[in-house]
């Protein structure tokens, strides 16, 4: 099992309506880009963090290891908006290479910022929806939202073959590695080769037996399954209304402070 | 017998690569309702080929299938019709299981049956409980056991309510316990009149389960007869790659060593057997 998808069947919010998990992901991820502003970015941060971690008791540790993944990449990328090559050095920091300095003004870095916090903010977001939400509850979502059902089909599919395909390429790997087929890069690169074109046979193989069981179950062209019902609490949903109507209400001020 | 079989094959013949080789090739047989049909022999003998022809799935090259004394239809409709009565439990779960959680998995062949969505919610819980899928109905099917995988795809076709099943070898890669199980499950669906076709490799099992099993060898039918007669006629079990039950052989044995009485019937398990042992003295 992978991990998230691991983490998502443990988490304590798991039987809350994935709508609403859903809603409050969307909007507050909306009025994070929407808004940029820090102090929004850091309280979307910590709510999500608690939600994730106090209430739905996915581990801080693994929370954090998650979280750290974008932010290197993050701050790589903010590099070249922080940090210009010039002449003159800025009002922020400037390091002296040979004529030129390596500087930065305030603004820059209170725009790096803004960006990494706004980034990280939003990956929070879909963390919390995806630590939280199996997969077929997310697509059942979708299908409420009248996403066209081949698509959802296929995502449905797509993701049960994830798993037997990682199962089937890992049992494969395991007999390479037991006749010393990763012993040095060519035979790793042979063995990979090979794991590949039989993973390929494979999945066209299981498909084939799928559809057969499929149509052995009068299958008529669409996927016609039932959803396990959490119905939605009052309680939730006028958390959720208060904690959007308070990003909005910020959102609005800032926008219209800005354009004012 | 006055009585319609329920299925009926008269000289099937099916071939994978539309060549020479066929894998059924003029299987002819009978079956009756409510009967425990044991389908042995070698590996491809053409057992699962006959139960996807079964179900509609494969249509044979040569040959008809009655169900009920009707010859198979063909059509989109007929085989609709035909697999809401034919259910087939596939050997490897991970073949049938296409849905990421349990639920939606057993929900899918009912709701195709066009039954509305409150019936099939009803029949899906009943489903559930009847097989103990409760403590794992949360679990995403790619997170289960074997057997729990097993138990699941059982359930997919037991909720459409079948009048024949057929096993593709319901036990291959199970351990003990959940062999037992899945052994239980048959016993259930025996009890309930459905007809069960299954194909094993276990003659001890089939010897005490069975009302008659099929031989198979090279797409034919070897012999079909009473799980006794089938296993004490030795020339067939060895043309099919198959040994005789234990319970026979130490039957056989002890009766050799005049310890029991060749008279007594043979037993069809090992309680039969400790019986006659108790009895002696």
């Amino acid at each position: 099992m992978l991990t998230i998808d691991k983490l998502c069947y443990y988490s304590r919010l798991r039987y809350v309506n994935a709508m609403e998990k859903f809603t409050y992901t969307v909007l507050t991820l909306v009025f994070c880009v929407a808004s940029r502003s820090l102090l929004m970015a850091v309280l979307v941060l910590a709510v999500n963090g608690i939600l994730t971690v106090k209430k739905g008791g996915i581990p801080f540790s693994q929370y954090w290891h998650y979280l750290m993944i974008p932010l290197a990449f993050l701050i790589i990328s903010t590099l070249a908006v922080i940090v210009n090559i010039s002449h003159t050095p800025l009002n922020a920091f400037a390091f002296p290479v040979g004529s030129y300095y390596l500087t930065g003004s305030y603004a820059s870095l209170h725009r790096g910022v803004q960006m990494i916090l706004t980034a990280l903010s939003s990956v929070s977001c879909l963390y919390f929806l995806s630590f939280n939400t199996p997969m077929t509850d997310i697509l059942s979502v979708l299908k409420k939202l009248h996403c066209p059902d081949l698509l959802a089909e296929l995502m449905l599919l797509i993701y049960r073959y994830i798993f037997l395909l990682l199962e089937i390429s890992s049992a494969i790997s395991i007999s390479q590695d037991s006749r010393l087929g990763n012993r040095n890069f060519r035979t790793s690169l042979k063995s990979f080769g090979a794991m590949a074109s039989v993973l390929l046979i494979r999945a066209m193989a299981k498909s084939g037996a799928l559809y057969d069981s499929m149509e052995a179950r009068c299958y008529d062209g669409r996927l016609k399954v039932l959803d396990e019902q959490y119905p939605p609490k009052s309680r939730e949903i006028i958390w959720i209304i208060l904690f959007e109507s308070l990003l909005l209400i910020y959102t609005v001020i800032k926008t219209l402070i800005l354009t004012g | 017998m006055n009585e319609t079989p329920i299925l009926k094959a008269e000289n099937l013949h099916f071939s994978y690569d539309n060549g020479d080789s066929h894998s059924l090739n003029g299987l002819s047989l009978e079956i009756f309702r409510g009967r425990k049909i044991a389908f042995m022999g070698a590996n491809g003998s053409g057992k699962s080929t006959f139960f996807l022809c079964c179900n509609g799935i494969h249509k044979p090259k040569q040959g008809t299938l009655y169900y009920c004394g009707k010859p198979y239809d063909y059509s989109r409709k007929g085989l609709l019709e035909l697999r809401s009565k034919v259910g087939i439990i596939f050997q490897d779960p991970d073949s049938q299981l296409f849905s990421a959680s349990v639920y939606q998995e057993i929900s899918f062949g009912i709701l195709n049956l066009g039954v509305d969505l409150e019936t099939a919610q009803k029949e899906v819980e009943q489903v559930i409980e009847h097989l103990e899928i409760t403590p794992f109905r949360h679990k995403p099917t790619h997170a289960l056991s074997g057997g729990q995988k097993k138990q699941v795809s059982i359930a997919d076709i037991l909720v459409m309510h079948p009048e024949i099943i057929i096993l593709d070898e319901p036990a291959a890669a199970l351990d003990p316990k959940h062999t037992i199980m899945v052994n239980n499950i048959v016993n259930q669906l025996t009890q309930d009149g459905i007809t069960v076709l299954m194909s094993t490799h276990d003659v001890n099992y089939a010897l005490e389960w069975a009302d008659e099993i099929v031989l198979l060898h090279n797409g034919q039918v070897l012999m079909q007869g009473s799980p006794l007669e089938v296993f004490m006629n030795k020339p067939v079990l060895e043309q099919t790659n198959l040994a005789q039950p234990a319970v026979l052989s130490l039957f056989e044995s002890l009766c050799k060593k005049g310890i029991l009485d060749s008279s007594l019937p043979l037993p069809r398990n090992l309680d039969m057997l400790e019986n006659y042992i108790e009895n002696m003295s």
